[in-house]
């Protein structure tokens, strides 16, 4: 009797054929039609969009049935077994026409918060500036994993026929660690700390992940969400304090408008296959403006962005004024974003388009 | 370092700048490529001036006058603003080596005064945003073009 178990058996006796020259070999001339690729490198390099040509770029509009993770393209012997995970089989579920362009800019285009950012620049602050900094930071960290944690939640669904999304949605895992690990690391810093959390936002970041489907949870991340931290990451650029801030933001805000580009342009796929679906995304939109019309009013939020605008809590009424402004141009430019999608929800808004901030405090 | 030269607004000064980018490949290889098409339009007393400046990868494709903004690229997004505007701009980045706090692209942009960003539609415009920081390089180029 063996003392290996069958499989080892098996793998044994197939290495004492090929230790005497029986090799197999099929595999070789197992893929005609994809054999002979031609590739013509660009003047950057050599990117996802040069080597999916011909057959290779073929997206089938229903991902393969056999549920495996053979690579598109690839032969895949009657043999493989298919893995019964991947539930997300239907291109218009989670296809963007910019996703391999995303993907390439986003892999030349990473940064990291350990060299990339002149921490040496740091100052001391004031005590009210630190403290409205690090408030921002705090709800930046709370905020920037949802952000992660979303693509993550649905990656391991994908169907890996679409595998530019999947890879694409991987740099936004890694982008919004990035974030969450720079916001922190400013917060802790330079003599201050993380201060305090928000009900508010943790309602928001709970409704994209518990949105029913991969699109709905995308229209209210990718496009309502991102879009308007995109705005605040501006804002955040124009009130930064010292270099240090200053160069955080502009990184971030460069990682948060490719994430909002892909969510506009899978929105668009989507909604042109199925016109039918519309009114379920007007709803989780109903809901996520409900939620960050709540998240705008709380202090925590609101008001270190206000003493940052006022340039210290002397101002802050003044910092509160020109917040009105901020809130105006998210609420123009997601309005903006959905028109491209294809998606007019202006009609439908339940929230103001404009703070009427001077009518407010009179 | 090669200085250049070149006067605001011309096609010359922007084509300094592109020289300037070439110089210095490593650095804006190091921020990443860049594929986008940028105008930038000068408001002056009786005339605007437009130009067209194509990135590619890391380094600029073209440059181009354009007589209207109906010439431009299908896809682009405008920087404009007054010519003072872009001189106070220029000045502050010839003063310090590079944009201070107060002159970046985003802090003269981001209130919509004096400075704005356009475009055909809000994706365009949002590319200003995913490439920032090698737009912001390419004009603290300016700091090496000596006005003529």
């Amino acid at each position: 009797m063996s003392k290996y178990t069958p499989a080892v058996e098996i793998g044994l006796n197939r290495m004492r054929e090929m230790a005497r020259g029986n090799f197999d070999l099929h595999w070789m001339e197992s893929n005609p039609d994809g054999w002979g690729h031609q590739v013509t490198p660009g003047a950057t390099g050599l990117r996802l969009r040069d080597v999916e040509t011909g057959h290779y770029a073929q997206v089938p509009e229903h991902g393969s049935s056999h549920g495996s993770m053979a690579p598109r393209g690839c032969a895949v012997p009657d043999d493989v077994p298919g893995l019964g995970m991947y539930t997300m089989n239907e291109m218009s579920e989670v296809w963007a026409e910019n996703a391999a362009l995303l993907y390439d800019e986003a892999v030349v285009r990473q940064w990291n918060s350990v060299t990339d950012v002149p921490w040496h620049k740091l100052q001391q602050l004031p005590d009210d500036i630190e403290k409205a900094v690090c408030q921002m930071c705090t709800g930046l960290c709370e905020v920037e994993f949802v952000a992660g944690d979303m693509p993550a939640k649905w990656l391991c669904r994908i169907n890996h026929d679409f595998h530019e999304v999947k890879l694409f949605l991987a740099t936004q895992i890694m982008d919004e660690a990035r974030h969450l690990d720079v916001f922190r690391k400013r917060a802790l810093a330079n003599g201050g700390g993380l201060l305090m959390a928000s009900a508010g936002q943790e309602e928001l970041l709970a409704t994209i992940l518990e949105a029913p489907d991969y699109t709905t949870a995308s229209a209210l991340m990718h496009i309502f969400g991102e879009g308007f931290v995109l705005t605040l990451f501006r804002q955040g650029e124009f009130l930064a304090p010292t270099e240090v801030e200053k160069t955080i933001f502009r990184l971030c805000m460069q990682d948060e408008a490719r994430h909002v580009a892909y969510g506009v342009k899978h929105l668009k796929y989507f909604l042109e296959r199925h016109p039918d679906r519309t009114e379920q995304i007007h709803k989780i939109l109903d809901l996520g403006e409900q939620a960050i019309f709540t998240l705008t009013l709380e202090p925590q939020t609101s008001e270190p962005r206000a003493i940052l605008a006022g340039g210290g809590i002397q101002n802050i009424e003044l910092g509160l004024s020109r917040m009105a402004f901020i809130y105006g141009k998210q609420v123009k430019e997601y309005l903006r974003r959905l028109e491209v999608a294809g998606l007019d929800r202006e009609p439908r808004m339940t929230i103001p388009k404009e703070i009427p901030w001077e009518e407010l405090a009179a | 370092m090669t200085r250049h030269t070149g006067a605001f607004p011309s096609t010359g000064w922007f084509k300094a700048l592109a020289r300037r980018m070439q110089e210095n490949e490593a650095s804006y290889r190091a921020l990443g490529s860049i594929e986008c098409t940028m105008i930038v339009k000068v408001e002056a007393p009786g005339e605007n001036d437009l130009h067209e400046i194509a990135f590619e990868g890391f380094g600029v494709k073209s440059i181009r006058r354009l007589d209207r903004i109906e010439d431009a690229a299908p896809d682009h997004f405008v920087l404009e603003a007054t010519i003072d505007t872009w001189r106070e701009m220029i000045d502050n980045i010839r003063a310090h080596g590079g944009a201070d706090l107060e002159h970046t692209l985003n802090y003269l942009t981001f209130p919509d005064d004096p400075m704005r960003v356009e475009g055909p539609d809000q994706l365009e415009i949002d590319t200003f945003y995913r490439y920032n920081e090698s737009l912001q390089r390419f004009f603290d180029g300016a700091a090496q073009v000596t006005p003529t």
